[in-house]
Order: C-alpha cells, then structure tokens, then sequence
C-alpha cells in the first residue's frame, strides 16, 4: 500500500462546526450509498449503480475546500461528489427514482447526478469525459476573469485515456484554474493499476506537463481538504493547475453487479482498518469539545434525513409524455 | 413482520440469475447485508446480500433453479414473532408465496416468461420455479424435495443456459469450424496403470492423473504440440498446464492440473479430486479457466470404449480415453493371451503438426503408460 508522507493535520486547528460538518458529510454519502443500494437489491430502483462507499473523504475533503461557485466535474461513481457539492438528498433520491423532480428532472439517473446552481455540471459516465470539459471550463472562468474554479473527479482508468493528456496538457499550457483530482482506488473496473502502468504513482504525470502534482492519503479527509485548499488558492492565484492524486479504496464492486473477487482479502482488510469514516471519528474525538453522542447524533439525524427522503422520492411525479420533447435539442 | 427476499437485477443483459448456492439455511438467523447466497448470473458467480435482518424463515427458490430479477426467493422474518399478522396473510394469498416446491410436480408448460425488471412479474417467476437444467440433481438435499421433472419439455418451455454452457458452446464451435482436425487412433497396455493404481491405497488414483502426466512427458520431445497457430506463426503456449475434462452438474468444464512435471501421480490425482469438489461445491475461483497445452477427456467410466474429442482452443491436441476392458491379443504367430487395453484417440490440428509428427507423438504417450 502507497502512503503519502503527509502527517494528518492537527483537528484542534479548524472550528468545532467546521469538523462536525465534515463528519456528517461522510456519513451522509456512506448512508446514502448503503441505503441505494438495498433500494437496489430489493428491486425497488431500476438500473445498476457504482457507489463509493470507502471513498467518502475525497469528495468531501475536495468540496470543503471550494465556494459555491466553483463548479466540478464528476463520473458514473458521483452520487458522493454531488452530496459533497451540496446537492440535497431529496433531489437525488428523486432523480435515482426517476422522478421530475429529481436534480436531472429523472432523465439522468445514477451516472448524471448534476445541478448548475450549486456548482455541478451532470456527471459523466465516459471515463476520463470530464478532463477536458474541466480544462474548458476553467479557460471560461479564465476569459471572463471571474476567480471561480474547475475541479474534476476521475479515477486511477482514466488516466490512461487521451482525454487526460488533451485536457490536462491544455489547461498547463494556459495555466488554468483547474483542479484535477485522481481519486486512485487501485483498481480500473477489475484490473489492478500495477497491470496497466509502469509507475502507478500518478502524481508525478504532473510534472512531465510542467506543473504540480501531489499525492495524498485519500483516506484523511482533513488530509485531503488541506491539500485541496492549497491547490484551489493557487488557481486562484493564476498559478494552476494543480493534479491531486488521492489514495483511497473502495469497498464495494465497481457496479452493483461486480462480485469484487479481484480485490485479495488482505488488501481489503488492510484498506478496511483505514476507513475514512472511522479515522475522521477518531480525530474529531481528540478534541474536548466533540464527544460520542455529537457524532452519535449526527448519524441519526442522517437516517432520519434519508428514511424521509425515500418516502417522498418513491411517491415523487414521474415524468409525463409531454416531458419526452422538453430538454432535447433535436 | 414477513420481509420478501427477492432476487436483485444482477445479470447485466436482463437475463435470469440462477442460485448457485444458499449459504443461509431456514431457521438461521441474518443480518441486513449478510451474505445469504450465492448466484450465477450471465457474466458472473457472486454473492447477495440479505435486504433484511431476522429469521430466514423459508427458501422459495431452491440451488440449481434460475429467476428473473424480482422473484421472491426466500421469507425473512424480522421483529419477533410473525404469527397471523396481516404480513403472513399477504404472503400466503401471493402465488409466488405458495412452497411450490412441496407441493408435487410444477405445472407441465408454463407460459414463457417475459422479462420484467422488477417484481411486476410475479406470473412469469412463478413459472420459472421450476428446476432447471441437470444441475438440480447432484446438490447437497435441498431443504424440500425436488419435484419431478416432466422427461420433455413442452414447445415453447426453454431451456435455461448456464453461462459456463454458452462458453463451452462458443468456444466448441468456434474450434470445429476453424481448426482442421485430424485423428489418429491405437490402444494401449493398461496393466501397469491398473498395478500401480491399485498399490495406490487407502484412495485409488484418479486415471485422467496417469494420461496428464503422459501427455506432459510426452510433449517434452514434442515442443510443436505445445504450440498454436496463429497468424501464420507457431506461438508457444507458454505454460505447461494440461487440463482434465470434467462434468460440472451437467456443465463441462476443464479442470487445470498445472506443472504436472513436478508433481508425482499420486499429487496429480489428488489436484484433479479436490478441484472437481469445489467447482462441484460452487467455488467460483475453483471455476476460472487455466489455459492449457492439452486437455484429456475421458468417458471410460461410461463405458464408451473409443470416441474423438473436440479440441479446446487455443490448444492443439486433445486426447480421448476409453474404457479400460480386457481383449484378446496376439502374442505370436500361434498364440494369443488375454490383457487389459485402453483405446486412445488423439485429435490433432493439422496445422501445427502432420500425420508422422503427431503418431510419434501419440506413441510417446502410450510408450509413457506402458512404462510407469
């Protein structure tokens, strides 16, 4: 297993609010994962999902470190990044729901979780697809002179796309304000990154484009919100981009429908005994001011927020004829 | 409270998912997200989670038979005592709800099911409660008697199609239309195999172990039958596993005995038996496929004394065994004595090897079993 040489940053330096929202961020994509997918088993939603459960500090350490108005770019694994960018839970229980009051009016479902007032372009399913809308973007922001933001989620597959070279080289080439962010789980679908590239440390791609990579433990989300911090400054400052490679894991199948036999049992415990959620917990326990039942209470308050949320999204309108000719271009 | 287990839409073209295995047995008691069976859908074995915590109170769908996403498989009782509550009552006016599989023989022509994502399609599951295939047969006893299977299925009744059957169809006809085979048929002396096999006690030999390690000496003086053909080009193998042909509840599958050249027979025998147990006891890593140099396939022990094999690409040769019988053979001009002989028969792709090479080959290998 890679570690990145960083220590974890210091809890007692950041504002009780400011941890606590962190930690219910994390529970809120791992609760949302866990509850979709038994939605799933039962039958209850259509289609396959690919979920991120271990992988919740990414999201939610990226997304801490921007404003409102940056905006990201996410794949077919985004119902995470979409919480950690402030969608609700209702929008996306809906949109999972098919409903035309989900967050893509039910036309998008699990691999196009997306809403522009709050900063998210739709997810996009393509591997490596957001790369170089993300190097667009940020040349948008750059032309109209606003101080806004492109961040792109992509995992350790998509690097081996062109896309990732066309779009990463373009925005070095024009310094832009873009933030990629490899969230590294080790695995593209089933094949271990150790058999598709020589050097799997994917930072260092950075350098040969001529600008600043950095890998960080993808596990530590205050870890992970630091290092997000620094890049997105220095994209505001006109000095990006900035990739960030973030190590982490996930602990289910690719989709729903991959059984994950590939991952060996001891890799797993290993990454298992990392858990983000668990080591954030930790953390945050170091400090006088946050105890047990905070963080007891915060789980609830999501299990309620979700359990609440079905209810309404399994009743929620479904589309009508009419809206088939709405939200088409041809 | 009765909770419906029903099966999740895991076959990624919608087709049905049969049940490999229950790892909970009724009256186990289950937690929400454990484990509960196992399944084979269209492209993989994998496991299900329990959508509920409880008593598995009742399987529905029994191993071997294959639903459409939706089908109530199994009843979890959550929350204390079920009793005569409204649940209970519900479930027993649900067709799908009624223990089909205790109640005698299935309905003679179900109506073929239409596939439906969810569980809309209640009718058409119910339909398909039926065993299918073989495979029913060979498991451990379910928790209810298998009804009985109508001999011939009405028009229109399909069939279900394990995935390991649609590899094995492909790659069958894939190898018969495109490698030219030739065959080349002897016998050979079986009693020195008999003689060791029976000192091999207390557990006779399996004796696909004596051919793999034939074919294995063998094929060291003949480097072109570890080769393919390619583009033009004899490629090696590049491995020296020889494979067994074998019988997976009606499935064929090719169990890989790798580096036989360092095992003795003994340690071969023994390789083949315990992965024909896994594979037999729904271990799906025991199932992935080893690419080989040869394969044996033997239907002696179904009396077949001589048959011709199809090669399992991308290997070149397969070798067919047949019963081992005693014949009568000519010692001398003048007399004659009775001996046990077992008939071989090699297919060969012509292209990697001509008659002469390929006999020579063959008689190394019966120079191998004569010759323990």
């Amino acid at each position: 297993m890679k570690k990145s040489k960083d220590v974890s940053p210091d809890p007692a330096s950041y504002s009780r609010d400011f941890l606590l929202d962190l930690y219910r961020r994390l529970v809120l994509i791992r609760e949302f994962e866990e509850r979709v997918k038994f939605l799933f088993l039962e039958g209850a939603m259509p289609g396959t999902i690919h979920q991120c459960q271990g992988q919740e500090a990414t999201a939610t350490g990226v997304c801490a470190a921007l404003n409102p108005d940056d905006f990201i770019t996410s794949t077919f694994r985004g119902h995470g990044h979409a919480l950690a960018k402030g969608l609700t839970v209702q929008e996306m229980l809906d949109e999972l729901f098919g409903a035309s009051t989900g967050c893509c009016k039910g036309k998008g479902g699990s691999m196009h979780m997306g809403n522009m007032e709050k900063g998210m372009i739709p997810a996009i399913a393509i591997v490596g697809g957001g790369i170089p809308l993300t190097a667009g973007m940020a040349l948008a922001f750059k032309m109209k002179k606003t101080s806004q933001v492109a961040a792109c989620f992509f995992g350790d597959g998509a690097v081996a796309e062109g896309a990732f070279h066309e779009g990463v080289n373009m925005a070095s080439i024009w310094n832009l304000p873009a933030l990629f962010v490899c969230e590294n789980n080790l695995y593209g679908a089933s094949t271990h990154i150790g058999k598709v590239m020589k050097n799997t440390k994917v930072s260092d791609r950075a350098e040969s484009y001529g600008f600043r990579g950095e890998t960080v433990d993808g596990n530590d989300v205050l870890a992970v919100f630091e290092a997000a911090k620094k890049a997105v400054a220095e994209c505001r400052a006109g000095k990006g981009p900035v990739l960030l490679e973030l190590l982490t894991y996930r602990r289910t199948g690719h989709s729903r429908r991959d059984p994950c036999h590939y991952q060996p049992k001891d890799e797993r415990e290993a990454w298992f005994s990392r858990d983000p959620i668990d080591r954030c917990a930790e953390t945050l326990l170091t400090r006088e001011d946050i105890s047990r039942d905070d963080l007891e209470a915060i789980k609830s308050a999501v299990d309620a927020e979700i359990t609440d949320a079905i209810e309404v999204a399994k009743q929620a309108p479904q589309p009508t004829e009419a809206d088939l000719l709405t939200d088409v271009f041809a | 409270m009765l909770h419906e287990l029903k099966m999740p839409d895991l076959a990624t073209t919608g087709g049905a998912v049969k049940i490999l295995r229950w790892i909970a047995q009724p009256g186990a008691s289950v937690s929400r997200g454990e484990n509960v069976l196992e399944v084979e859908t269209d492209k993989a074995a994998m496991e299900v989670e329990s959508t509920a915590a409880g008593i598995l109170k009742e399987i529905i769908v029994q191993e071997g038979e294959s639903v459409d996403a939706g089908t109530v498989i199994a009843v979890i009782q959550s929350g204390g005592e079920g009793g005569d509550s409204a649940d209970t009552k519900k479930a027993a006016k649900d067709p799908v709800q009624e223990p089909k599989a205790k109640a005698g023989p299935p309905p003679v022509a179900p109506a073929k099911s239409t596939k439906g994502l969810f569980a809309r399609n209640r009718a058409a599951a119910a339909a398909k409660a039926e065993p299918s295939g073989h495979d029913g047969s060979a498991r451990p006893a379910a928790a209810s008697p298998m009804p009985v299977k109508p001999a011939f299925a009405a028009p229109g009744n399909l069939h279900s199609v394990s995935i390991a059957r649609k590899t094995a169809a492909r790659r069958l006809q894939q190898s018969k239309q495109t490698i030219p085979h030739f065959y080349l048929q002897t016998s050979a002396n079986a009693e020195p195999m008999m003689a060791r096999r029976s000192a091999a006690l207390p557990d006779k030999l399996a004796w696909d172990a004596f051919f793999v390690k034939a074919i294995h000496s063998a094929i060291a003086r003949f480097e072109l039958m570890a080769c393919r053909w390619e583009d033009d080009q004899l490629i090696p193998q590049g491995t020296d596993t020889i494979g067994v042909a074998a019988d997976i509840h009606g499935d064929l599958f090719v169990v890989p005995v790798e580096s036989p050249g360092e095992k003795n027979i003994e340690d071969i025998s023994r390789d083949i038996r315990a992965r024909v147990a896994a594979m037999r006891g729904g271990d799906p890593l025991a199932r992935v496929m080893k690419p080989g140099v040869m394969t044996v396939t033997n239907l002696g022990v179904c009396n077949v004394e001589t048959f011709t094999a199809i090669i399992n690409p991308p290997e070149s040769a397969i070798l067919a065994v047949g019963k081992i019988r005693p014949v009568v053979i000519a010692v001398s001009e003048t007399a004659f004595a009775i001996q046990h002989r077992v008939n071989l028969t090699l297919s060969i792709d012509h292209r990697v090897a001509n008659g002469k090479y390929a006999a020579d080959f063959l008689g190394a290998i019966v120079e191998e079993i004569e010759n323990l």
